[in-house]
């Protein structure tokens, strides 16, 4: 049975991905734009996503560590030397990271046991089941964006009564497998079923996750790109961004990038360029 | 009538050479240079050319063990992933060959080695067949011939034998 | 066995350099077995000393093992970049101690260098009992030690199957492979010597080896077969060591960091692992030298050609290091450049040029013939190579996570906590411990292959007369 399946498909199991309009006949293929100009910094997508999605508070002594469970984390960037900002008295630039769901993702075909792979709807999936806890997705994941339960954190985060505002969509890990920012696929799946219960596909803004509900400026637009007229889909045609691409063809002066494209990771998050007024 | 063994202890290579050549010439009914055996603390292949021909199989275990490993191996490994479609990882093909190509050079080297193995424990006919007839000092420095034949000739073997001052001829006991 | 302990006619050379004396063509096969069967019998007090060291080294990293299972691995200071650490340095380090055995006698044995013979048991029997360390720190590294099972592809009812992509699953392969290729080589290989042990033993003891020796009385077939035998897993072993010891490099250089995403990797790993086993050999001979009472054996002309091979190869081993920098130097990438410099110039980098020194300088010291002789330097020159080649595998490691593609994960200060130091240090006591005591059941000389040495020198001498 499966020599017959092995010889009868076997040129759709020598396809390669990402290609180009991979996603023009799936119903969903979710991404995300963060305009960095209209971030403040303000961290509320990070406790957004704390709340939404069960993370642990580790505590003073494993953050100084480096043991911190932040699925998205704000990053502030003064430069230094001669990177030094040009308009130190603008304040910090900041830029939101969480796992960029990349199309080829290194810490997919690094995963010994297959706990991590990708999602018909593009998604960089974390099985918790499955994860025996090598580590070695996060060594190969450039952004650094996968996090590792070091500690048993249900008994040392959430005392009782704390257990009580855990979000029960959303299970709790236990220690030694890794986690990593999912899209709110919680969410995700929820208004899936309830599209398809009701015969129709998910329509944009009927979803979003934490981070984008959470954020005071909007900064972050999330939503499906397998829909044309989807908010996300047009800033992406706008931006001239493709997804299946390592290096764009674009205008000058657009602002839309992902971060270490020519990695060939095929990110799904695209970041607008934040615009420093020079002038002042 | 079943044959019996008899086993003469020699001093070193030169003596057991001499006698087996004596063995040979005698040309003794019911007795086969094939049914000579040589135990010796090393090997000693001139000596054991004496004997005639014996061929050696292992290899073709080797070979089958190879052929076996690698593409079982490989068929195997790719009809695994395969039959898990929903897995698809960092945008590699289903099946990818490089991968699937190292694990099938470990699978032939494994099996090859343990086909070598089975095919040397089934040429040394394990287990069992231990001839009752061995003497320690044999693993350590003395060497000793084995014949199997025909209970008539059996003296006039061993006739052949004390001519070559052996140290020791033993028979099989009760026979 | 012989019970005798009298050590009158043991020639005991008690001075640091030992005559240069080969084994003796004239020693009696009689004497050989007595010899090393005494091995077997009561040691020396060093040996009692070594592995009472080792068993309380290796009951330390159980201790540590089993308090970091019980809490999690952020006991061992391990946090979002640094996510490897110790662990996956000492791993290569021990996968890359393996090598050696398999050089010296695979290799050696099919290009029939005959002074392999007395020493390549024991090289062998490293080479299993280091790659049983090394397979420790895979389990030990990972989160959940208890599920560590799914990276072997077993069949299962719900068509469940690692990922063959993963390296990581090349490296259990390949592992698994060459642990079962090693043992059945060192195994084999001893057969004829268990029935020396066999034929000498009483009680128990005798029942052990006849079991094990599988009836071998040394006929004729007997050693034909296994003649045949053991060449083709000579053979089968020297491309599986290589292999090894890529696909372990594969796990680096298959990944995209910067400094691992090195095409020379997996040449510039195999060398490294020669290099480290060919020093842990000089140790080992060394130490059973002297425990063992094997001046007879282990001589000092064996021990001479142990290192200039040792010599040979650490060279190697340099040039492919120069290769690595040079290579990424001149390369057009930035980050990789970067990282780099960072282990020049870092925090890192006492580490960086101790290992460098250690590596390229300190095997100088094995060109000199005054040096190669005297024993206790080069003890403390082996164990430093060593030392050496466990920084290189950490300065793989290590700086790679610590300065990597993503600015804001940089890490400078990053130490390992003593639960990781404890595990590590445990890992030599169970090697150490292991080995002993393969010493002290098995003949770590190879009494027959000595004997066929001595014989074939003899008869080479008779035919020039």
């Amino acid at each position: 049975m499966s020599l017959s399946n092995l010889i009868k498909n076997w040129s759709s199991l020598r396809v390669k991905r990402p290609y180009e309009d991979q996603y023009k006949d799936k119903d969903y293929k979710w991404a995300m734009v963060i305009d960095l100009d209209a971030c403040t910094g303000c961290n509320a997508c990070t406790t957004a996503c704390y709340a939404e999605n069960n993370l642990p508070v580790v505590g003073r002594e494993a953050f100084s560590k480096g043991q911190a469970m932040h699925w998205l984390r704000i990053e502030r960037y003064w430069g230094e030397g001669e990177h030094m900002d040009k308009f130190p008295d603008h304040g910090a630039q900041f830029l939101p990271m969480m796992c960029q769901q990349c199309e080829s993702a290194p810490c997919e075909v690094v995963c010994p046991v297959g706990a991590t792979h990708h999602t018909p709807d593009g998604l960089n999936s974390q099985v918790y089941n499955r994860c025996i806890g090598s580590r070695y997705c996060s060594a190969n994941c450039p952004y650094k964006v996968r996090y590792f339960n070091w500690w048993q954190y249900p008994e040392r985060a959430w005392p009782n009564p704390l257990e009580q505002q855990l979000n029960p969509d959303v299970t709790v890990r236990s220690k030694g497998v890794m986690e990593k920012c999912t899209f709110c696929v919680q969410r995700l799946t929820e208004a899936k079923n309830r599209a398809r219960t009701e015969g129709r596909r998910v329509a944009d803004g009927e979803v979003t996750t934490a981070c984008a509900q959470a954020c005071p400026t909007s900064a972050i637009t999330f939503g499906n790109l397998a829909d044309d007229k989807s908010q996300v889909a047009r800033i992406w045609e706008r931006q001239q961004i493709k997804l299946a691409s390592d290096k764009q063809e674009k205008d000058e002066n657009l602002r839309g990038y992902r971060i270490f494209e020519e990695l060939r990771t095929y990110p799904s998050v695209v970041y607008l360029e934040r615009v420093r007024d020079s002038e002042a | 009538m079943s044959k019996v063994h008899t086993l003469a202890l020699y001093n070193d290579f030169e003596e057991a050479g001499r006698t087996l050549q004596e063995l040979k010439a005698a040309n003794l009914p019911g007795f086969r240079m094939d049914d000579v055996a040589i135990k010796s603390p090393i090997e000693h292949p001139e000596l054991s050319e004496m004997l005639g021909k014996r061929p050696v199989y292992v290899q073709l275990y080797t070979l089958a063990g190879a052929v076996l490993g690698s593409t079982v191996g490989f068929t195997l490994i790719a009809s695994a992933q395969a039959n898990f479609l929903l897995q698809i990882r960092g945008g590699r093909p289903v099946v990818p060959i490089p991968p699937d190509m190292v694990l099938t050079y470990e699978l032939f080297i494994l099996i090859g080695v343990l086909m070598t193995v089975v095919g040397c424990f089934i040429a040394w006919k394990l287990p069992g067949n231990r001839s009752t007839l061995y003497n320690t000092s044999i693993s350590e420095d003395k060497i000793g011939i084995l014949v199997k034949a025909d209970p008539l000739v059996i003296p006039k073997i061993n006739e052949i034998f004390s001519r070559h001052q052996p140290l020791e001829i033993m028979g099989e006991q009760g026979r | 066995m012989i019970h005798t302990t009298d050590e009158s006619d043991i020639q005991i050379e008690r001075r640091f350099v030992p005559k240069a004396k080969d084994i003796s063509e004239d020693i009696a096969w009689a004497q050989i077995n007595k010899d090393v069967l005494r091995s077997m019998e009561r040691p020396r007090l060093m040996y009692w000393v070594i592995f009472l060291a080792s068993l309380a080294l290796f009951s330390f990293g159980v201790y540590c093992e089993v308090y970091q299972y019980q809490t999690g691995l952020g006991v061992a200071d391990l946090e979002n970049p640094q996510v490897w650490g110790l662990y996956i340095a000492t791993f290569i380090f021990w996968i890359g101690m393996s090598h050696s055995g398999t050089l010296l006698s695979a290799i050696l044995h099919i290009m029939h260098a005959d002074w392999r013979k007395p020493i390549y048991r024991f090289a062998e029997a490293m080479t299993t009992f280091s790659l049983m360390t090394a397979g420790l720190f895979v389990l030990v590294h990972l989160g959940r030690v208890w599920e560590f099972y799914y990276v072997v592809a077993y069949p299962n009812e719900r068509w469940v199957w690692p990922n063959f992509n993963s390296p990581l699953v090349w490296d259990a392969t390949a592992i698994g492979t060459y642990l079962t290729s090693s043992i059945v080589f060192l195994y084999f290989g001893m057969i004829p010597d268990l029935a020396i042990c066999r034929d000498n033993a009483k009680g128990f003891r005798k029942k052990f080896y006849w079991f094990l020796s599988l009836g071998w009385q040394g006929t004729d077939r007997q050693w034909a077969n296994f003649r045949v035998a053991y060449l083709t897993i000579a053979c089968f072993l020297i491309p599986l060591a290589v292999s090894v010891h890529s696909i372990v490099a594969t796990d680096f250089a298959v990944s995209q960091q910067p400094g691992w995403h090195i095409t020379s990797f997996p040449p510039y790993f195999v060398a490294g692992a020669l290099y480290s086993g060919c020093a842990a050999i000089i140790t080992l001979f060394i130490v059973l030298r002297y425990v063992f009472r094997f001046e007879a054996y282990m001589t000092m002309p064996i021990l001479d050609k142990t290192c200039r091979l040792t010599f040979a190869i650490a060279m190697v081993w340099t040039y492919l290091n120069l290769i690595e920098y040079a290579s990424v130097w001149y390369g057009n990438d930035e980050y990789a450049k970067q990282t780099l410099i960072f282990r020049a110039t870092g925090t890192y980098a006492p580490y960086w040029w101790a290992m460098n020194f250690l590596g390229s300088i300190v095997p100088f010291a094995l060109a000199f013939k005054s040096l190669r002789n005297h024993l206790p330097t080069m003890m403390v020159v082996s164990l430093l190579l060593n030392l050496g080649m466990w920084l290189e595998r950490f300065m793989i490691v290590t700086p790679t996570f610590a300065h990597g593609y993503y600015p804001w994960t940089w890490t400078g200060d990053w130490w390992p906590s003593w639960v990781q130091w404890g595990i590590v240090a445990g890992s030599f006591g169970w090697f150490s411990m292991l080995f002993m005591l393969f010493c002290k059941i098995f003949p770590t000389v190879s009494m027959y292959e000595v004997k066929e040495m001595v014989y074939h020198r003899f008869m080479a001498r008779k035919a020039r007369a």
